[in-house]
C-alpha cells in the first residue's frame, strides 16, 4: 500500500473515532444523574422559569434533535455558550489551549532529549554504574505520582531555594517570541522559560523514565540479534552498527508506545496544571465539571479526544514512514 | 496450603490462573526470583504494604481521624519547626505587639508528626495503604473482567464483532484515563461505602474507626477507564490461539464457543494478562492518588488527599505532603519490581502496554 493510501485510510478511521468521541461526550449528559437546569436556575425558581431556561437552551427537545443540532453546530465550529456565564465555549477553550500545548510539548522535548541517550548509554554499558543509575532513575520515575513530584520540586526549588516561581504562567510562548522579534527583548522568553521549567519537569519525568526503560530493553533485544553479529563480522564500525541499525530498530516500538501513552501525557497535563495553577485546558475541565457547565465540559472533552486522535494519526504516519512493513498490513 | 486457601477464596479464577501457568513457567519464575535482588525487594515491599493495610488498626498508634488542635503541625522526630508567635503585652500603659520566635519540637507520640488538624501522620499513612491497595486490586479486577471478556470475544469471533469492539476501544483510548475518571466521578457523584473493620469488630483493637470507607465510584470508574488495555492484550492472544490446531480439533468434535474460550483460549492467555494486571495495579494506584489529590474521591483517608492538604502548609510544615508521597512511591516501586520480575520470567511481549497515571 502506498503511503498516500495508508494515510487516507487512517484519516477515515480517525474521523469515525472522533465521531464516536463526540457521541460519547454528548450522551454523557443524559446518563449522569442531575438536571443541568438545577445548576443554572435559583433554588427557589418556579417551574415556569425552569421551563423557560430549558426552552432557551434547547433542552426540552427530543434527544435525537438535540444530538443532530449538536453535531450540526460542532461541524461548523460552534460549541455553544457556557451555561455559567454565556461566553462562547470555543473561545474559552482555544484561549486555554496554548498553555496546555506549551506544557505538553516542553515536557515531550525534555523527555525525548534525556531519555533516548540515557537508554542507549544504559544498554551499551550494561551492569556498569551508568546503567544502574539510569535504571534506578527510570524505576523511581515511573513509580512517582507526578503531582507529588511537582509539589516536592516547589518545596525544594521554589519555596526552599527560591530559584523558580511556585506557580502561574506569566507570559505565553507566542507573546514572548513576539517580544523578542519586535522589541529585541529576550526578557519575555526568559520569564516564560523560568515559569515553565518546573511544570515541564513535573510532566516530563514519567515519560523520560518510561522511554529510557523502553529504549534500554529494546536496544538490548536488538543487540542480541544475528544481524548485529553479521554487521560486526563484516567489519562495520561499532558506532554505525549501534546508531544506524540497532537504534533505528529500537525506536520503532518506542514510537508505538509513545502514541499509546499520549493520553497519559494529556492526563498528566491536567494534574500538573492543577499543581502549578497553570491556566490550561485541564483546570478549565475540572472547573467546568464542578460547575456542571455542560457546554464547556463537552467542548473541552471533544477537543481533548479529537486532539488525541489527530496526534495519533501523525504518530502512525511517522511510524509507517520509518517501518514500511506497517503499510502492508 | 496458600494455593488451597486461594482456590477456596477465588475458585474458578484461581484455577484458571494456575492452569495457565505451566510447570516450565513456574520454574522460570523461581529461577528469575532467585537470581534477582530487585525481584526480592519488590516482593518484600508489596508484602509489607499488604500487611500494613490488613493490620492497619493494630499497627496505627492513633485513630487517623482524631483531631487535636493543640498538637497540630508537629514535625516528625529529628526535626523541629520554627514559628513566630504573636502576643500583645501591656508595656507602660500601652499595648505592644511582641513577635517571638518559638521552636516546636517533635513529639515521640507522633513519630512522623501531625497534620494541620493535629491528626497523626503515621496512622494516616498506614490507613492510606488500605485505600490505595483496595482501589488498586478491585479496580484492576473490574478492568480485567470487562477487558478480558471483550478482548477474548473480539479476538475469537473476529470480523464484525471484532471491528465493533475494537473501534469502541479506540474511542475509549481517545480519552486520557485521568480526564475520563475525573469527569465520571465528578458527574456521577462520590459514593462512599463504609465496610466494618473486622479487627475492630472482633475487639482485637479498640479506639480505631470501626468502619473503613471504600470509595465506590472511584473503584468502578478506574476499572471502567482501564479495561481497554486488557481488551487489547486479550484480543491479541485470542486471535493467535483461535487458529491453533487444538482449537480446530475441539471445534470439529462439536465443542461450543463458550467451552473453547473458557477451556482453551483463556488458560493460554493467562500469562500476559497476569503481567498486565500487575502493571495495572500500579497505574490504578497512581490514578487513585491523582483523583484524591484533585478532590474526586469518596474517602478522606487517602495518600493523595493528604498530599493535597499539605500543599497549603508547604512553607511551614513540609512533612504533611512529603510523607504520604513517599508511601505511594515505595508501594508503586514494589509493584513495578514484581511486574518486572514476572515480565522477565514469562516474557509475554507486552512492553509498554497499560497506561500511566
Amino acid at each position: 500500500m502506498s503511503m498516500g493510501r495508508f494515510l487516507l485510510r487512517r484519516l477515515l478511521q480517525g474521523v469515525f473515532v472522533i465521531w464516536g468521541v463526540v457521541t460519547v461526550v454528548f450522551l454523557l449528559r443524559f446518563v449522569t444523574p442531575g438536571d443541568p437546569i438545577t445548576f443554572i436556575a435559583p433554588l427557589d425558581a418556579p417551574p415556569e422559569v425552569r421551563q423557560n431556561i430549558a426552552r432557551e437552551l434547547g433542552l426540552n427537545k427530543p434527544l435525537y434533535v438535540q444530538y443532530g443540532e449538536y453535531l450540526f453546530n460542532l461541524v461548523q465550529g460552534d460549541m455553544g455558550y457556557s451555561y455559567i456565564n454565556s461566553t462562547p465555549a470555543r473561545q474559552r477553550i482555544f484561549n486555554r489551549l496554548p498553555a496546555t500545548l506549551e506544557l505538553a510539548v516542553a515536557a515531550s522535548i525534555v523527555a525525548v532529549v534525556i531519555s533516548i541517550p540515557l537508554g542507549v548509554i544504559s544498554a551499551t554499558r550494561r551492569h556498569e554504574p551508568a546503567d544502574y543509575a539510569a535504571t534506578t532513575f527510570s524505576l523511581v520515575g515511573i513509580s512517582t505520582p507526578n503531582f507529588w513530584l511537582g509539589i516536592m520540586l516547589v518545596l525544594v526549588l521554589a519555596v526552599g531555594l527560591g530559584l523558580f516561581p511556585t506557580s502561574r504562567r506569566a507570559i505565553g510562548f507566542l507573546p514572548a517570541i513576539e517580544m523578542l522579534l519586535t522589541d529585541l527583548d529576550p526578557g519575555g522568553l526568559v520569564t516564560w522559560l523560568w515559569h515553565i521549567t518546573l511544570p515541564a519537569i513535573t510532566l516530563g519525568t514519567y515519560f523520560t523514565a518510561l522511554i529510557t526503560r523502553l529504549t534500554r530493553s529494546g536496544m538490548l533485544d536488538e543487540l542480541g540479534k544475528t544481524y548485529v553479529r553479521a554487521s560486526r563480522a563484516k567489519g562495520l564500525p561499532e558506532t554505525l552498527v549501534r546508531y544506524k541499525h540497532v537504534l533505528r530498530n529500537t525506536l520503532i516500538p518506542v514510537i508505538t508506545v509513545l502514541g499509546l501513552q499520549l493520553g497519559t501525557l494529556i492526563g498528566g497535563a491536567v494534574i500538573t496544571e492543577a499543581v502549578f495553577n497553570w491556566p490550561g485546558l485541564g483546570t478549565l475541565v475540572i472547573n467546568a465539571i464542578n460547575d456542571r457547565d455542560w457546554v464547556l465540559i463537552q467542548g473541552s472533552l471533544v477537543v481533548i479526544g479529537a486532539g488525541f486522535v489527530i496526534v495519533n494519526i501523525a504518530v502512525d504516519a511517522m511510524y509507517a514512514y520509518i517501518n514500511p512493513q506497517v503499510r502492508s498490513e | 496450603m496458600i494455593s488451597e486457601l486461594l482456590s477456596k477464596l477465588f475458585g474458578g479464577v484461581w484455577e484458571t490462573v494456575r492452569g495457565g501457568v505451566s510447570p516450565r513457567t513456574a520454574r522460570n519464575l523461581r529461577k528469575e526470583f532467585r537470581n534477582s535482588l530487585l525481584a526480592k525487594l519488590g516482593v518484600v515491599l508489596v508484602v509489607a504494604a499488604i500487611l500494613v493495610a490488613a493490620f492497619a488498626p493494630v499497627l496505627a498508634p492513633h485513630d487517623p481521624t482524631t483531631q487535636n488542635l493543640d498538637g497540630s503541625s508537629l514535625p516528625p522526630l529529628g526535626f523541629s519547626k520554627e514559628t513566630t508567635q504573636t502576643s500583645s503585652e501591656m508595656v507602660n500603659g500601652s499595648i505592644e505587639v511582641v513577635n517571638e520566635t518559638v521552636y516546636v519540637e517533635a513529639d515521640p507520640n507522633h513519630p512522623l508528626g501531625t497534620d494541620s488538624l493535629g491528626r497523626d501522620m503515621l496512622s494516616r499513612a498506614i490507613y492510606g495503604a488500605r485505600t490505595s491497595l483496595m482501589v488498586g486490586f478491585l479496580g484492576t479486577a473490574i478492568a480485567a473482567l470487562v477487558g478480558v471478556t471483550v478482548g477474548l470475544a473480539a479476538g475469537y469471533y473476529g470480523g464484525r464483532v471484532d471491528d465493533a469492539l475494537m473501534r469502541s476501544a479506540d474511542v475509549m483510548l481517545a480519552f486520557p484515563s485521568l480526564v475520563l475518571a475525573v469527569a465520571l466521578v465528578g458527574l456521577f457523584g462520590k459514593v462512599s461505602i463504609p465496610v466494618p473493620d473486622p479487627l475492630v469488630a472482633l475487639g482485637v483493637e479498640s479506639g480505631m474507626p470501626d468502619s473503613f470507607v471504600l470509595p465506590g465510584t472511584v473503584i468502578l470508574v478506574v476499572g471502567l477507564v482501564n479495561w481497554v488495555w486488557f481488551a487489547r492484550v486479550a484480543r491479541g492472544e485470542a486471535l493467535s490461539i483461535q487458529s491453533e490446531e487444538y482449537v480446530k480439533a475441539a471445534r470439529s468434535v462439536g465443542a461450543s464457543d463458550g467451552f473453547i474460550i473458557r477451556k482453551h483460549v483463556l488458560p493460554n492467555s493467562v500469562t500476559p494478562i497476569l503481567v498486565l494486571a500487575t502493571i495495572q495495579i500500579a497505574a490504578i494506584i497512581l490514578l487513585e492518588s491523582s483523583l484524591s489529590f484533585l478532590g474526586f474521591s469518596g474517602t478522606t483517608l487517602s495518600w493523595g488527599f493528604d498530599i493535597a492538604q499539605g500543599r497549603d502548609y508547604l512553607a511551614t510544615s513540609w512533612w504533611i505532603s512529603t510523607i504520604p508521597g513517599i508511601a505511594i512511591v515505595l508501594t508503586v516501586i514494589g509493584i513495578n519490581l514484581v511486574g518486572d520480575w514476572l515480565r522477565d520470567a514469562l516474557d509475554p511481549g507486552i512492553e509498554g502496554e497499560g497506561g500511566g497515571p
